[in-house]
């Protein structure tokens, strides 16, 4: 008999991620990045207004206290503190620290780069109130 | 004494109940199609998958094809798809199932028969990755005044030991996504037992391997989806050695760039 004829194999549908929950937890953690484009093209076009004058500051200083843009911002630091929760469990499997021939354990690295998150956003808050 | 009797017997020592289920079924040589076939089997506490399909091949349906040999999850050639996760069938119990119980062959692989895939490309891909030390100690004659061995601390073992355990099972490449969708990715096994002897102190053939991992095929195609560690039945955690192969290939590809 010929083998190949007697072999069978489904091609994966585009919808196999829908599937398992597993999966769409994987494609959610993936699609946070969508969300955060949008920021990133507000952060740009904020740029492009300051080099255009302060007309145009203050547009886009407008533009980003309306409520929609605000509703979607909000959306991208969900979706960022989200990717980076799952980013942070990951992380100590793909770079084990070893000390003097010792693993440190995985919750000490994955508290260590919280404690970074709030060190930079104290930092934030901080030069955003002597500005203020 | 019947065999009936014999089972109703055997079963009655523990809570013993019956439990449906359903086995994909492929029979090239009289149909390309594939088709659901039931069963209701006689279980206990302890009836595992495995033990499940032995039951039905002696007892009530000598066709079916499957494979097994060590039922003790050591071999790793009993694997399916249980509810569309894949599953060793030895390490399966079907006390933890309520309800449908749906066996399929392992996913991404050509079907040869029933539950019988073939795992060729799987192999190949083992292969390609030259698992086994490289350039080690050569081997000497045996001298008993000063002998030689293979020396190895505790801490140079258990930098790779975790990844030493694969059993070839294919598990994880029926959970890969990626691996579904571009067979010549190398996949999480071959990848991890190419990072298990990178990380062997007795070995020097990371420049060899290096040629495979670091390629579209190889350890870039993994995207991290995980699904890999979660069914592995022996906890090595391929997802965390083939994303360890990455930082190693981009140190590898830095190295190369500033050697010129």
């Amino acid at each position: 008999m010929d083998k190949s004829s007697s072999q069978r194999l489904p091609p994966l549908k585009r919808t196999w991620w829908l599937k398992h929950r597993f999966f769409k937890l994987y494609m959610l953690r993936e699609a946070t990045v969508l969300p955060l484009v949008f920021f990133t093209l507000c952060l740009l076009a904020g740029m492009v207004a300051l080099l255009q004058g302060a007309d145009s500051w203050q547009g886009w200083i407008a533009f980003m206290g309306s409520p929609i843009v605000l509703l979607l911002n909000l959306v991208a630091l969900a979706a960022s503190l989200f990717h980076a929760a799952t980013f942070f469990v990951l992380f100590p499997r793909v770079m084990p620290i070893r000390i003097a021939g010792h693993s440190l354990p995985d919750q000490a690295i994955v508290a260590g780069q919280w404690a970074g998150v709030v060190v930079v956003a104290l930092l934030f808050f901080w030069l955003l109130g002597r500005g203020a | 004494m019947s065999t009936d009797q014999i089972t109703a017997k055997r079963v009655s020592t523990n809570s013993a109940s019956t439990k449906h289920i359903s086995v994909k079924r492929y029979l090239p040589d009289t149909s390309t199609e594939t088709y659901w076939q039931e069963y209701d089997l006689p279980v206990d506490d302890s009836t595992s998958l495995l033990d499940a399909l032995n039951h039905i091949k002696e007892q009530l349906d000598s066709t079916l094809s499957y494979r097994w040999s060590c039922r003790m999850a050591i071999c790793g050639s009993c694997g399916v798809m249980v509810n569309g996760i894949p599953k060793l069938g030895c390490k399966t119990f079907l006390r933890d199932y309520e309800g449908d119980i749906r066996i399929e062959p392992l996913s991404h692989f050509p079907v040869q028969r029933d539950l019988v895939v073939d795992m060729a490309i799987f192999l190949e891909h083992l292969a390609a990755v030259k698992p086994y030390l490289i350039g080690d100690n050569p081997v000497k004659p045996y001298d008993p005044k000063a002998p030689e061995t293979y020396q190895q601390t505790p801490e140079q073992l258990a930098r790779y030991k975790q990844f030493a355990n694969c059993i070839n099972c294919g598990l994880c490449y029926s959970a890969c996504p990626q691996f579904g969708l571009n067979p010549e990715f190398l996949g999480p096994a071959a990848l991890t037992l190419a990072h298990r002897y990178n990380l062997d102190s007795r070995d020097n053939g990371k420049k060899a391997r290096m040629a495979e991992l670091n390629r579209h095929d190889g350890v870039w195609s993994c995207t991290f989806v995980g699904f890999c560690s979660k069914v592995c039945p022996k906890h090595v955690d391929p997802a965390a050695a083939v994303n360890q192969g990455k930082v190693e290939a981009a140190k590898h590809t830095l190295i190369a760039l500033f050697k010129g």
